[in-house]
């Protein structure tokens, strides 16, 4: 099924992101890594939050009013 | 003659009659609603009628529990209670004390022919259910711009996510021409592009919820693109658009409930992660950096460097161990020698003349020390501390048990030191 939810530019949604997050952490603290993929997986991680941050856009908006000609008004 | 009875008997036996008939006590009667009227003291007076004729009722206050709605004129309505006698009139009455709205029973069918219909064709069928976004941005909401609904979803939405764009499509809910309103409303809201859309209204009866219950609504949400949430009603009502809806939600606020991810959540979320990692992390490097220090202390330890001191370090013990016993020894031999030093004191031939004893020489110089040695006339010389005595022997006696020879005997041990004693008094 097509899901609606809009793509970043690397092409997660913030559900993948959150999946993938989850992945990195228990990557992360996991005793196998080596170090150098440590650093790597933990950049990893921080890109993630950063897009995570970046898909909840912190602008409050007005409620709008659509007609049936799709145009858009004030509620 | 026949016998003669007052308006009162009469009344009263035909009233008898209505109240002992087991149908009349209690019926329903279908039919529609003229003469009404509202009475002051709470009853309401009305009559119902169809094609062939009407009958009166009335609804008496202690039973208006028993009707939901305002009664009006016009009203297609099923009455329940029982026909009964008015006696002051003459008249028989309905005593209404249940009024429905009619067609209930007639839209309930319907409905149901719509639902199995509509299921034959598979459109409340599970693999065209999409799945809800797991964080919305946009929400479009089709319902009517006054009434409950549209604020609970508001207030539940901005609640959750106060970032939220919601945007209504105001769509006539009830009577006619509500079915196409919602369907336009859909349609219109699934172009403009929204992440979900919720369709609903408050609660009200089967006809007020009608309109979710028309095909061209069912088809309009089947057709949408943008996942649909139906709420309609409460809980316990159950619409067509719920079962082709892809989520169905008790009420429009456990609709906004569903649609809309609860940003606080995803935002601590996000910082457990980031506390995660970060832990993660300085678990790693502090393991690391504690792996380093051993390993550094392991090879400090194996190095040719501190063997050289661990070296130094013992020849400088065994210096200090030396040095200690050669101090030891010193002290020991100097003590010895302050020892023999007193014994030799105690020894000295002159300490013994000074103490009052002689030394006794023959002619020769040679020590006497036996009565053996000497005879009668000879010429002896005692050596005393001021000076010397020349004496001669007047008789010589030896006894093996004097006891001169026992402690010459007992100083055995000091020969030596004696003779040394001897030679220095002869010098």
């Amino acid at each position: 099924m097509e899901k609606k939810e809009t793509r970043g530019q690397d092409g997660l949604t913030l559900e993948e992101a959150f999946a993938r997050l989850e992945q990195v952490i228990e990557a992360l603290e996991s005793r196998e890594i080596s170090l150098e993929d440590s650093f790597r997986i933990y950049q990893e991680g921080m890109n993630l939050l950063k897009l995570c941050n970046d898909k909840i856009d912190r602008v409050e908006k007005k409620i709008l009013v659509i007609n049936g000609e799709g145009g858009l008004d004030e509620f | 003659m026949q016998k003669v009875y007052s308006v009162g008997q009469i009344n009263s036996y035909i009233k008898d009659m209505f109240d002992q008939d087991f149908v009349l006590s209690r019926i329903g009667i279908r039919g529609e609603v003229s003469n009404c009227k509202y009475h002051t003291s709470g009853h309401i007076y009305f009559s119902l009628k169809d094609e062939s004729g009407s009958i009166a009722c009335v609804m008496f206050a202690g039973a208006r529990k028993g009707l939901a709605f305002r009664l009006i004129n016009g009203q297609q309505v099923v009455v329940r209670g029982s026909v009964s006698v008015y006696e002051r009139g003459g008249s028989y009455q309905m005593y209404a004390r249940q009024i429905q709205l009619d067609g209930a029973g007639l839209l309930y069918e319907r409905y149901l022919a719509l639902k199995q219909e509509l299921e034959d064709m598979g459109m409340f069928a599970a693999e065209y259910k999409r799945p809800l976004p797991f964080y919305v941005k946009r929400l479009g909401v089709v319902t009517a711009p006054t009434g409950a609904a549209i604020r609970d979803i508001i207030n539940i939405s901005t609640r959750r996510n106060p970032w939220i764009q919601i945007i209504l499509y105001p769509a006539l809910v009830q009577g006619q021409g509500a079915a196409e309103s919602i369907a336009q409303g859909i349609r219109v809201l699934d172009r403009a592009g929204v992440d979900v859309m919720i369709i609903g209204r408050g609660g009200g009866s089967i006809e007020d919820l009608w309109a979710f219950n028309e095909e061209i609504v069912a088809r309009a949400v089947f057709a949408c693109r943008t996942p649909v949430i139906s709420a309609v009603g409460h809980e316990t009502d159950t619409t067509i658009s719920d079962f082709v809806a892809d989520l169905r939600a008790p009420t429009p606020s456990a609709a906004a409930e569903l649609a809309v991810a609860d940003v606080r959540g995803l935002l601590g979320q996000m910082e457990l992660y980031r506390e995660r990692m970060r832990r993660a992390m300085v678990r790693r490097t502090e393991n690391l950096r504690q792996r380093l220090l051993g390993s550094q202390m392991r090879l400090s330890h194996a190095s040719p460097g501190q063997r050289l001191n661990a070296g130094r370090q013992r020849l400088l013990e065994l210096e200090n161990r030396l040095q200690e016993r050669m101090q030891a020894n010193l002290r020991e031999k100097r003590h010895h020698v302050l020892i023999c030093a007193e014994k030799l004191r105690g020894l000295s031939p002159s300490a013994k003349l000074a103490a009052g004893y002689g030394f006794i020489t023959d002619e020769n110089g040679k020590r006497v020390y036996s009565a053996g040695q000497v005879r009668q006339q000879d010429l002896l010389t005692i050596y005393v501390a001021d000076g010397l005595i020349r004496v001669r022997v007047e008789e010589a006696v030896p006894d093996g048990g004097s006891q001169y020879g026992k402690d010459r005997d007992g100083e055995d041990q000091y020969g030596e030191e004696r003779d040394a004693g001897t030679g220095r008094a002869d010098a």
